[in-house]
């Protein structure tokens, strides 16, 4: 089956950015079709920067970029009849209804009005919006905007979506419905490029998974994959203070929080590590690294740190300056 | 996008835009007639009502003038801080019809005020068949330029506290320091040159001439056709190719 986007040495330098390196440094990166494909990397990282430009919305500086068979600098029109765009910080129109956010997104797109009104109450139904669709957005809180938004795309009939940091502001219930639709939408065969910061959703929802820093590619594959790419593929918790230099021949401490020691090792040195705490009567807990502990391993920060101002993707804001 | 497509995104676009905007504050109906009444209202009371046909021609002008200007303040707003310009390029809106649509939709708003000069001008014995389709033909091509001007404009701006600026240096420069409401024979001969730069200009003198404000001949007509026409394709030609669909 053919790619849904082939991305090869890409770069994108803003006009008139004063950053050091560009805000994309030679990014290469293949999206199967189906699916959901994450973007993870810290704030600044060239997530947004990469989907703005596989939508459509942004220029590239140089490099090759096809999207569902078209080159994003030549066949923009073809591209744009099959996508749709939840872009990061997109709010909707504060004076339409629930309804009218998703059913006029529809009919915008062309869609004959019994389609729209039929795939309206669906999306909604799906993101249990359903109770909200006469209330008008003014009155709703910021995640049931930012769930509004969701539906509105994922009702549409588009092949390819892109959802930037969808799910921010959301409380963990409303999360997990968009989630599901996320999930559905991808079994219908449906290519979603999903970028995020929540090390837990892009876990729990891709098949495959990029970590960017500083507009490269660092890692990719699926999550099981990422686990076996990491020196220390296990994490041991010891929950009670242990003097690091103890715990260094087992494998790398990284950090000490609230009391707690982390550990991460090698499978043998990790089992050993454990004993070693339970003989001691420690409380000690064991298991695969999460995505949060690959992250921290490969770039040596935690992904809630963001890249330093010199060297991060502009805002929005400072794109369009 | 087919034909049947772009016909109801274009009605998607006025409903959304220019309809129910006005369900949750009605008094987008009236804002645009502040302006233009403030000015005939001047005019008249300063000229002792003989300048008043000027006040409704030029009313008429500027009414239409203003959906440009408020389309740019649209426009701005729904690209920097709703991000609506980006979900519609992801999708398959062409600039063109996202335009129209939306230009479309500012009409819904000058609609009222149109009606009013409307009224005013059969009322003060303005109108006849020659100054109607004049008239019709002039505010199409206001609409026009303005339109393409504002969402050039509007491609451009950081924030929608720019339109702020530049919404009254637009109507500055168009409507009142042009010859909009009031002969261009009351100008200084330098004045009268630079007001040939305005579209503005020409569109005025082809209605004050069709109502008998001013004389104008055959010959001068085609001229202020003609010019008023190619400032609107040239504003079109820089929508074309300089406003920001993509940005860069």
């Amino acid at each position: 089956m053919a790619s849904a986007v082939v991305a090869q040495d890409l770069f994108k330098v803003y006009p008139g950015s004063h950053s050091r390196t560009p805000a994309l440094d030679g990014l290469s990166l293949t999206v199967p079709t189906g699916g959901v494909y994450g973007l993870i990397g810290r704030n600044g990282a060239g997530k947004t920067t990469f989907v703005r430009i596989a939508a459509t919305q942004l220029a590239l500086t140089s490099g090759s970029l096809s999207v569902l068979g078209h080159d994003v600098a030549r066949e923009e029109r073809k591209i744009r009849e099959r996508i749709a765009c939840v872009p990061q910080e997109s709010r909707p129109l504060y004076f339409l209804t629930v309804e009218e956010v998703v059913y006029y997104y529809l009919k915008m797109r062309g869609l004959p009005s019994v389609e729209a009104r039929r795939r309206t109450r669906e999306g909604l139904e799906e993101l249990s919006l359903g109770e909200y669709r006469r209330r008008l957005v003014s009155q709703l809180s910021g995640g049931l905007r930012r769930r509004a938004m969701c539906a509105m795309v994922l009702a549409s009939d588009a092949e390819m979506l892109f959802l930037d940091e969808p799910t921010t502001g959301l409380d963990p219930i409303a999360r997990r419905e968009v989630w599901a639709a996320i999930r559905r939408a991808s079994r219908e065969q449906r290519t979603i490029l999903l970028t995020t910061h929540y090390l837990d959703e892009a876990e729990a929802l891709s098949q495959r998974l990029v970590l960017i820093e500083r507009g490269r590619r660092i890692l990719e594959g699926t999550p099981g994959e990422l686990r076996g790419r990491v020196r220390y593929p296990y994490r041991v918790a010891l929950q009670e203070g242990v003097a690091p230099e103890e715990l260094e021949p087992y494998g790398r401490v990284a950090t000490v929080e609230g009391g707690q020691t982390l550990v991460f090792a090698r499978e043998r040195e990790a089992r050993e590590l454990a004993r070693w705490a339970l003989e001691r009567n420690l409380r000690v807990s064991m298991g695969p690294v999460s995505l949060e502990d690959i992250f921290l391993d490969v770039v040596g920060r935690s992904i809630d740190e963001d890249t330093p101002a010199e060297d991060a993707e502009p805002g929005h804001d400072e794109a369009k300056a | 996008m087919s034909g049947r497509h772009r016909l109801r995104a274009l009605g998607a676009l006025v409903v959304l835009n220019g309809l129910i905007p006005i369900r949750t504050q009605p008094f987008y109906v009236v804002y645009l007639l502040a302006s233009p009444l403030s000015f005939l209202f001047f005019i008249s009371v300063l000229s002792s009502g003989a300048f008043v046909p000027f006040g409704v021609t030029g009313g008429l002008i500027l009414t239409m003038l203003s959906a440009g200007t408020g389309l740019q303040s649209d426009m701005t707003h729904y690209r920097q801080d709703l991000k609506f310009q980006d979900i519609v390029v992801a999708s398959p809106v062409e600039a063109p019809t996202y335009v129209t649509g939306m230009a479309l939709s500012e009409l819904v708003y000058s609609t009222p005020g149109l009606g009013v000069f409307a009224v005013i001008f059969v009322v003060t014995g303005l109108a006849n068949l020659q100054s109607i389709a004049v008239l019709v033909g002039v505010l199409l091509l206001v609409w026009a330029f303005a339109s393409a001007l504002a969402f050039t404009l509007a491609t451009y701006l950081r924030d929608v506290r720019e339109t702020f600026m530049f919404s009254p240096l637009i109507s500055l420069g168009l409507s009142v320091l042009p010859p909009v409401y009031y002969p261009i024979d009351r100008l200084p001969h330098w004045a009268q040159t630079a007001a040939l730069f305005s579209p503005t200009t020409y569109a005025a003198q082809l209605v004050q001439g069709s109502v008998g404000l001013y004389s104008l001949s055959f010959g001068h007509a085609l001229l202020d056709w003609g010019a008023l026409i190619a400032i609107t394709a040239a504003l079109f030609l820089v929508a074309a190719f300089k406003a920001r669909w993509k940005e860069p």
